[in-house]
């Protein structure tokens, strides 16, 4: 509820007031970024993928969100359900947000910190990406981890070796967060 | 612990502070992402001590396309030197019609972006970007605005410059899509994959593969040309031109320079710089030539022009000045082989040259005319022809062979020299009111 209430308040009306207005004064940048995440939230809302969310923190600061993946059927992940964090820079959309897992999670590309080894996250970002698209490609690498660029080298050969005891690492490490 | 075993293995906080270090790492990149017009010789000078080639390809650039603007490097100056000519070119047509006919031709451009399936709340912040210096270039001839600095300005603005970027690398990116016949046989990767890697990035330097598919499928349909002049240690004495468009019409033609991994814009000379009252005013007022210093020189962009004028300093009737404090004073009144060297050899050292100093201008055989001269700009050709044996094009100083492997124009004594007008010899740059007895027939 609280969420409807916030998605009111920091879409439409204003955001397009404001491009009317100013559509030949020099912008701010906070102002076209807030532009941008607030196109993307609408999005999510109005149609959300299975298996991924993305809201605002509660904190009313844009530019940091909390999303969810739902670990994909027949992986290892299936059934869990992934915290992660997203940091959008002052320059978003073209430089990719820092995105971490929050949720302790057993994977060849991602460091026990939480880190991320994909390139669309780096160098291979683009603006046309966004917290959707960002979330499904997670999701997929959660199916299909890039075995040779690994940040944890020994689920990276554990999920070529043996399925049975990646999967019993994966358990093992999983721990639900709480709400908030 | 087993130092011995791990002699060359980092400690997981020296491997952790490197990723940061590499995760962190920025280019340095310096001034502004598109800067004023200015001198080609600042490009020679770059060279003057480089290797020979290009010391003598950037001092014939120098001639042939006086003015440059240079774009930061980035990752995005190829895109931004393009989108840049392209809208100066349209603000210099001054046509309000064209702006408006180009500005709905790229609107209607969403429809690739559309049919390979980006969403439109995406893009729309993209494209209103664009349609915004649409609507400044416009807005602009209106109000019978000439300084094309509102251009520099939203090219520089780094939200609206990645916004304007952006859109143009997404359209070539459709247009590749849609395309792919005409580009995967240039292609190391699939075309998609070439295209999300390298074109739809925010950071990736354009190639001959993404420039030719922006210009083809962007840009041609204004009815623009595009040149890419390449300064490489190729055979030759002037940078390679390259045509990307059939036409590449004089006034409408976007010219890239290009060298490994970079580009910046270059400019042929303007025809109003030869016809600015501005200049001969300013040689009006002008009685105190002293002051004038190396660094004027370098900033005196008119100066290539002159040099280039065709038989200029051969001809008689410009050496009876009436000023006889010219520096030019020197140059023999009696007609002149076209390709005498010019008075320019009293010249200062440059900074550069201070370390190496120059030697004194060989006395050399009249060298063969290297590609410049027939890149002469058309008003030039127009002047009537002084001496009827002999090329149109006196070969000055700068353009001699032996000389362009040593750093740079210096080009004072021209600057302010009675004989700059030669250049105005219509009928309206006949100034010398007040000395009628030295008038020139």
């Amino acid at each position: 509820m609280d969420y409807t209430m916030e998605d009111t308040q920091n879409s439409a009306p204003d955001a397009v007031g404001e491009s009317k207005l100013n559509s030949s004064a020099p912008r701010n940048d906070t102002q076209s970024v807030t532009k941008r995440l607030q196109a993307e939230l609408m999005q999510l809302m109005l149609s959300p993928s299975p298996g991924i969310s993305a809201f605002p923190d509660a904190d009313g600061n844009l530019l940091s969100w909390t999303a969810t993946i739902t670990g994909p059927t027949e992986t290892p992940y299936e059934g869990l359900t992934m915290k992660l964090s997203f940091a959008f820079p002052n320059n978003y959309p073209y430089s990719p947000p820092t995105v971490l897992f929050k949720t302790p999670i057993y994977h060849p590309n991602v460091d026990f910190s939480g880190r991320i080894c994909l390139d669309i996250l780096k160098d291979k970002w683009s603006a046309v990406y966004n917290v959707q698209s960002v979330l499904l490609s997670l999701q997929s690498l959660l199916g299909e981890p890039n075995n040779a660029s690994p940040l944890n080298a020994q689920a990276a050969e554990l999920w070529d070796s043996n399925q049975e005891e990646f999967k019993r690492h994966v358990l093992a490490r999983h721990r639900d967060l709480d709400d908030e | 612990m087993s130092n011995s075993a791990n002699a060359n293995a980092l400690s997981t906080e020296e491997m952790e502070r490197f990723q940061k270090l590499s995760n962190e790492f920025e280019p340095d990149v310096k001034g502004p992402a598109v800067s004023v017009k200015q001198s080609s010789h600042n490009i020679a000078l770059e060279y003057a001590n480089a290797d020979p080639t290009l010391a003598a390809k950037t001092s014939a650039l120098a001639l042939t396309h006086p003015t440059t603007r240079v774009m930061r490097g980035d990752g995005n100056c190829g895109w931004r030197a393009v989108i840049f000519g392209y809208f100066e070119i349209l603000f210099n047509l001054r046509d309000p019609h064209r702006v408006q006919a180009e500005s709905q031709r790229i609107k209607n451009l969403n429809g690739l972006l559309d049919r390979v399936g980006h969403q439109q709340d995406i893009y729309e912040i993209f494209v209103d970007e664009t349609m915004d210096i649409f609507t400044q270039t416009l807005t602009a001839i209106q109000n019978g605005v000439h300084d094309e600095s509102f251009l520099v300005e939203a090219l520089c603005n780094e939200n609206q410059s990645n916004a304007v970027i952006t859109h143009f690398r997404l359209l070539t990116s459709a247009w590749m899509r849609l395309n792919p016949q005409d580009y995967q046989a240039f292609l190391s990767l699939p075309v998609d994959q070439y295209c999300s890697t390298r074109i739809e990035t925010v950071r990736t330097e354009i190639d001959e593969v993404g420039l030719q598919a922006l210009v083809v499928g962007i840009i041609k349909d204004a009815g623009f040309g595009v040149e890419i002049l390449y300064l490489d240690r190729s055979e030759g004495d002037a940078v390679t031109p390259h045509p990307l468009t059939t036409a590449t019409p004089a006034g409408a033609t976007i010219r890239l320079l290009y060298r490994p991994g970079h580009y910046d814009l270059l400019y042929r000379p303007e025809v109003e710089v030869n016809i600015n009252p501005m200049v001969n005013y300013q040689y009006g007022m002008t009685t105190n030539y002293a002051p004038w210093d190396q660094g004027a020189a370098h900033n005196f962009e008119i100066s290539p022009q002159m040099m280039a004028i065709p038989n200029l300093m051969a001809d008689p009737a410009f050496a009876m000045g009436p000023d006889p404090m010219s520096p030019m004073s020197s140059v023999s009144p009696a007609p002149a082989s076209p390709y005498q060297p010019s008075p320019t050899h009293e010249m200062y050292p440059t900074p550069i040259q201070s370390h190496a100093p120059v030697p004194a201008v060989p006395s050399i055989p009249a060298p063969s005319p290297p590609a410049v001269q027939s890149s002469a700009p058309k008003p030039m050709m127009s002047l009537p022809s002084r001496t009827s044996d002999g090329p149109q094009i006196r070969m000055n100083p700068f353009a001699m062979k032996a000389s362009l492997n040593r750093a740079l124009p210096v080009t004072t004594p021209f600057k302010n020299s009675p004989y700059n007008q030669a250049h105005f010899q219509n009928q309206d740059f006949e100034p010398i009111h007040w000395e009628p007895s030295d008038s020139r027939r």
